[in-house]
């Protein structure tokens, strides 16, 4: 993990560190490091590239990239791509993250219907979801519905799981406290199950969205017209090996800001259980 | 609350089926009055039935036989309105997530009192408590002694008829039991309210209650019923005072031959 220590470092930190000039020292910081690798892999990659006079089909130089990329998002309508695949990510996110833990809730409160679910959750859960991309072209096209439904049912099964897993292993003292003080059942579910199962339902959350970002990826690949995916096979199928490359890394960009967000979110939400 | 009133439980009896499906008889027959504007404490070996007694005559478990009444003390017929009860848990019990005033407001919350109202009575509540000042505090901050005291505003802002008390100090280290259970018994003499107390601390319930009833092992039932008129107020003074410690040795003696059998049962069931 980045911009954490390992226990090694820990312990021996403050007796091994004897005074260095400041500036070597601050490139040893484990965080600084860490971008001077990155600094000098792409270093190394333009200078190979460049004195191995390899092909840029096969490999382009990383600023070749960096063009192509700038030149996407200003020229190639990039953006339209990226808000198209963003959409389609959170848009199915949001159905699922609702329908998600509504059943979440209905499924922990009621045996009955967690009979009833159950089932179905076995058998659908294991699933790869990508395999149901044929059926779902053939129910819903290939428009903006199918790629909702997609994004939504990879989301869907870890945020009803964890739902109610987080509102089974609430402590009963807290729902003894609560109909103590007068609390009906809806309360109860509203101020104490669903309070006491939001870290649970994000880690949910966690784990959706990134099965999420995968099937809307692959959809789009598969159908799609517009969007990051759509681009990338694109690009690939004219060989212009420089745009495939900077899809990737709006891609992964995507995936470094959506992990932070969630980061950011899961401080927030935990306040109560820190210090 | 115009009338006083009494707390009647007749023949109450508890049988559950265990995991192994044997049927397990934790309460027999319980019979025992409660009066009003007095503390009332249940002693007994642990896994009695105590707190599941307790929990009977809040409302939150059915019995399986005879009935909790509530009755207005000098007529004996039954009340109209249910009186208004509320709990102090020996694990406390808090919302983690709530700030301290939140967890006190929790109740004028349900019952639909605006926030400005509840805020205010929470800091009052807590002020009761000596906790002024933490009212924007989670309780993950508080020591286990301080958690206790808003456990017990966040009942007492409900201006409860009958105080609840479940182990109140039982997860508390002992000398914070000692300062807790003097504030407790000056709280319950200054404000008069009926209060039922289960305890395993003898010296707790002498210090704090007018009557002791002592119970059995498993099956409860009630082996005795003890009063105590030790002067009040009560404080740690009290253990020295005339006639503390022949209460002490009578409850003592009545429990440890309980407490002997619970162990038994124990052993044999093990």
């Amino acid at each position: 993990m980045p911009g954490e220590r390992s226990p090694m470092e820990a312990t021996t930190e403050n007796a091994t560190r004897r005074p260095r000039n400041k500036f070597i020292q601050k490139l040893g910081e484990p965080r600084v490091l860490g971008w001077i690798a990155v600094a000098f892999v792409l270093i190394m990659w333009e200078a190979i590239v460049a004195i191995a006079h390899l092909n840029p089909i096969y490999l382009p130089r990383p600023t070749q990239i960096l063009i192509a990329l700038v030149s996407m998002f200003r020229t190639g309508g990039l953006l339209n791509d990226l808000l198209a695949t963003l959409g389609r990510i959170f848009g199915g996110f949001a159905i699922s993250l609702a329908i998600g833990s509504l059943l979440g809730i209905w499924m922990a409160t009621s045996d009955r219907v967690q009979a009833i679910a159950d089932n179905f959750i076995a058998a659908l859960y294991p699933l790869p979801k990508i395999t149901l991309i044929p059926l779902l072209i053939i129910w819903l096209g290939t428009g903006g519905p199918f790629m909702l439904a997609i994004s939504a049912l990879g989301a869907l099964f870890p945020i009803v799981i964890n739902t109610v897993l987080g509102i089974r292993q609430c402590d009963p003292g807290l729902i003894l406290a609560a109909r103590d003080l007068g609390a009906t059942n809806r309360q109860i579910i509203r101020m104490v199950l669903l309070p006491s199962a939001i870290p649970s339902i994000f880690a949910g959350v966690r784990l959706g969205i990134g099965v999420s970002i995968i099937l809307v990826v692959a959809a789009e690949m598969v159908v799609g017209k517009v969007g990051l995916g759509a681009r990338l096979y694109l690009a690939g199928q004219i060989l212009e090996t420089e745009q495939v490359f900077a899809v990737l890394i709006v891609l992964a960009i995507l995936g470094v800001v959506v992990t932070k967000a969630q980061d950011w979110v899961d401080v927030r939400l935990n306040q109560w259980r820190l210090s | 609350m115009g009338e006083d009133v009494a707390i009647e439980c007749d023949d109450i009896s508890l049988t559950y089926s265990a995991k192994s499906g044997t049927p397990v008889e934790a309460l027999q027959r319980v019979c025992f009055r409660v009066n009003p504007r007095r503390v009332t404490a249940i002693i007994g070996p642990s896994g009695c039935g105590k707190s599941t007694l307790l929990l009977i005559i809040r409302g939150l478990l059915a019995p399986s036989g005879g009935r909790v009444r509530f009755v207005d003390a000098q007529s004996n017929a039954a009340v109209s309105a249910k009186p208004r009860m509320a709990t102090v848990w020996q694990g406390f019990n808090l919302f983690p997530w709530r700030t301290v005033s939140e967890n006190v407001g929790f109740g004028l919350e349900v019952g639909g009192i605006s926030r400005s109202e509840r805020t205010a009575r929470a800091r009052r509540s807590l002020a009761q408590v000596d906790l002024a000042g933490f009212e924007n505090k989670y309780p993950r901050q508080l020591s286990g002694g301080m958690r206790q005291r808003v456990g017990l505003a966040r009942a007492l802002v409900m201006e409860p008829d009958i105080l609840l008390l479940d182990e109140p100090f039982g997860a508390l280290d002992a000398q914070t039991r000692l300062v807790l259970q003097e504030q407790l018994a000056q709280l319950v003499e200054k404000s008069g309210t009926t209060a039922l107390l289960v305890t395993h601390s003898i010296e707790e319930a002498i210090l704090l209650a007018d009557t002791v009833l002592v119970m059995t092992a498993r099956p409860g039932r009630i082996a005795a019923e003890i009063h105590v008129d030790l002067p009040r107020p009560r404080s740690m003074a009290t253990t020295h005072a005339s006639g503390y410690s022949s209460l002490f040795d009578q409850i003592y003696s009545l429990l440890r031959d309980e407490v002997v059998r619970a162990m038994a049962t124990e052993t044999e069931s093990a």
